[in-house]
């Protein structure tokens, strides 16, 4: 069973992100990026697909500038078997990258697709989702557990009333969460191993995807400054102010 | 010339620093430094179990013998990684010091190719007992120890030695006495081909000390930044005055003049240059006085606070003064520069920086 993960390269999550002076995003120059937190969850559970014997092949895919053969490399050295980078400097919104990874899909026909369930910098959250709507496969969404059986799997999410369990017959999408597993660090052989380990290119020309943004930010904002708390003398004070200022009572 | 480090090399360091913030956290230290916490010889175990999974005892082992064979200019990456994080000795003595003197060895000396191939995998810890050094340290947890005698290298098994512990500052830091007795069978490098392998091992080990302390000094800033930008007075920050931005202004500008010093030592020891033992010596003053003067300037930005048990400060700066003078005090790497630039056919001026 081929298993194709889709690795995104975002700001690291040690950065701490300040919005560009004209607001129409966050400043990337000179920031650190690495793999989106969520994503390296997912090729955790694909190479531990493998190596239990449930996966013949992993593959990583990125969209996006040239660097994110950077983000390639670190699933290649984490235990991906090859990867796929289809370049573009243009943005991409996740409609276009649920479109790009659609005509992959159909490509490489894998019969599993693991994402992170959403990145770190948009927190979209709707890629997986689009994704298996596009194909029309069963998706399986927040996933803190994953098990195959034969040509169908069980994925169990975290909901908000506790834990819910689905089957679902492959091939499929599923989406990561943050208690599927503990990402392993590659390491230092596997960085260089991971060297040897090819990646196509594409574009999404060539693949025949029309990635025109359909959505518009219109600003970008810090959130407001947390204002600082205040001490009351009394119960009677305080029951005014709740009444009078904050109006909740 | 491109002096930048390629993308491995970065991917390397990235990979150690992740590492190592998660798996050898403060409060792991701290436990291991108590030493009578009963988990204390599980987190060991656990550590060097997970550092031997990375791959680092790997680094400089030639690839023929199980490695990753990389060079000096690798470690010095490292070092700083492992000096950030108060990785102990042990490490860096087996990873790259012992295999230093293990693969200048001739082939047909049966240890090289055991003990590369051990160290490799991971699962053993070498001491090295260098005369600069009057302690072994980790004697005491080793499983061979390649000891000096005459310029000779003597490779003797952690039962033919008796180790009696001597305290040191850094309470991570297990200095050693040790009584042995040499023989033709310990032997596995005569005085000749011994006394390059200790002048290797004695710039390896000066090496690995600066590129430590150098990461150390950027460990004791980051904690002193977080401290000043908690601590308040007069209702703001202490880091916001200028008077305390200068001290750890100074230590940043140390430390930056120390870094080119380190690195061209790492290439000129790889390149095997004849000013190599100059260059090392140059960097292990210069990191050596970055770290003393973080500790100093922590020490005050932490309102004296710093040097107590409960800072995390104490820590990093106990462990940079052992460094300092290991591996050949100040004196030592003074007069060592003394002598490179005082020989006849010494390689003066700026048309020789980069030979």
């Amino acid at each position: 069973m081929k298993v194709l993960v889709a690795v995104k390269r975002v700001v690291d999550y040690n950065v701490k992100v300040r919005v560009k002076s004209d607001k129409t995003g966050v400043e990337t120059a000179d920031v650190k990026f690495s793999m989106n937190p969520f994503d390296e969850i997912a090729v955790e559970e694909a190479v531990r697909l493998k190596e239990k014997g449930g996966a013949t092949e992993v593959v990583a895919v990125s969209l996006g500038v040239a660097q994110c053969q950077e983000t390639i490399r670190t699933a290649l050295a984490m235990g991906a078997d090859r990867g796929i980078h289809v370049q573009t400097d243009a943005e991409l919104q996740p409609l276009a990258v649920a479109k790009l990874l659609k005509a992959i899909c159909d490509k490489e026909q894998p019969q599993l697709v693991i994402v992170g369930k959403q990145a770190i910098d948009d927190d979209c959250s709707q890629t997986g989702q689009m994704l298996a709507a596009l194909a029309g496969w069963a998706q399986g969404t927040f996933a803190s557990k994953v098990e195959i059986n034969g040509g169908e799997m069980n994925v169990t999410r975290e909901v908000d009333g506790g834990l819910e369990t689905v089957s679902l017959k492959l091939p499929a999408v599923v989406t990561t969460d943050l208690r599927l597993n503990e990402p392993r660090y590659a390491s230092l052989p596997n960085i260089m191993k991971a060297k040897k380990k090819p990646i196509d290119a594409l574009t999404p020309e060539a693949l025949g995807v029309d990635i025109a943004p359909r959505l518009i930010t219109v600003k970008v904002e810090e959130p407001a400054k947390r204002q600082g708390g205040k001490k009351v003398a009394d119960v009677a004070e305080l029951v005014e102010k709740l009444k009078n200022e904050a109006r909740v009572i | 010339m491109d002096f930048t480090f390629s993308e491995d090399q970065i991917a390397f360091r990235d990979t150690m620093h992740s590492f190592f913030a998660k798996e050898l956290p403060v409060e792991t230290i701290r436990k291991l430094w108590e030493n009578e916490a009963a988990d204390a010889s599980s987190i060991r175990a656990d550590l060097a179990g997970k550092i031997a999974e990375q791959g680092l005892f790997a680094l400089s082992v030639p690839e023929d013998f199980g490695g990753l064979g990389l060079s000096d200019v690798d470690w010095v990456l490292m070092t700083q990684e492992l000096g950030y994080y108060g990785v102990t000795d042990d490490v860096v003595d087996t990873a790259y010091i012992a295999v230093g003197i293990l693969a200048g060895l001739p082939d047909d000396q049966p240890v090289k190719a055991e003990w590369l191939g051990r160290i490799a995998e991971g699962g053993v810890r070498v001491a090295v007992g260098h005369p600069a050094n009057r302690l072994i340290a980790h004697a005491d947890r080793a499983d061979l120890l390649l000891l000096w005698h005459n310029d000779e290298v003597h490779a003797v098994p952690a039962a033919s030695v008796q180790v009696s512990v001597n305290s040191s500052v850094d309470l991570g830091r297990r200095l050693c006495r040790v009584n042995w007795t040499p023989s033709p069978a310990t032997r596995i490098a005569d005085a000749a081909l011994g006394k390059s392998l200790w002048a290797d091992a004695l710039n390896r080990g000066a090496l690995a000390a600066a590129g430590q302390m150098l990461g150390l000094a950027q460990r004791m800033v980051d904690i002193s930044i977080a401290y000043t930008a908690e601590r308040k007075q007069f209702g703001k920050p202490i880091g916001s005055f200028q008077a305390v931005k200068h001290h750890l202004a100074n230590v940043a500008v140390k430390s930056e003049f120390s870094r080119p010093v380190l690195e061209r030592a790492a290439y000129a020891l790889a390149e095997g240059q004849s000013q190599a033992g100059e260059f090392v010596s140059h960097a292990k003053l210069a990191c050596g006085e970055a770290a003393w003067l973080a500790s100093r300037s922590g020490i005050q930005v932490h309102g004296a606070m710093g040097y107590t048990w409960e800072v995390d400060l104490q820590i990093f700066m106990k462990r940079a003064w052992a460094l300092d003078a290991a591996w050949g005090d100040r004196a030592v790497h003074k007069n060592r520069i003394a002598d490179g630039y005082l020989r006849a056919d010494a390689l003066l001026g700026a048309g020789n920086t980069f030979n």
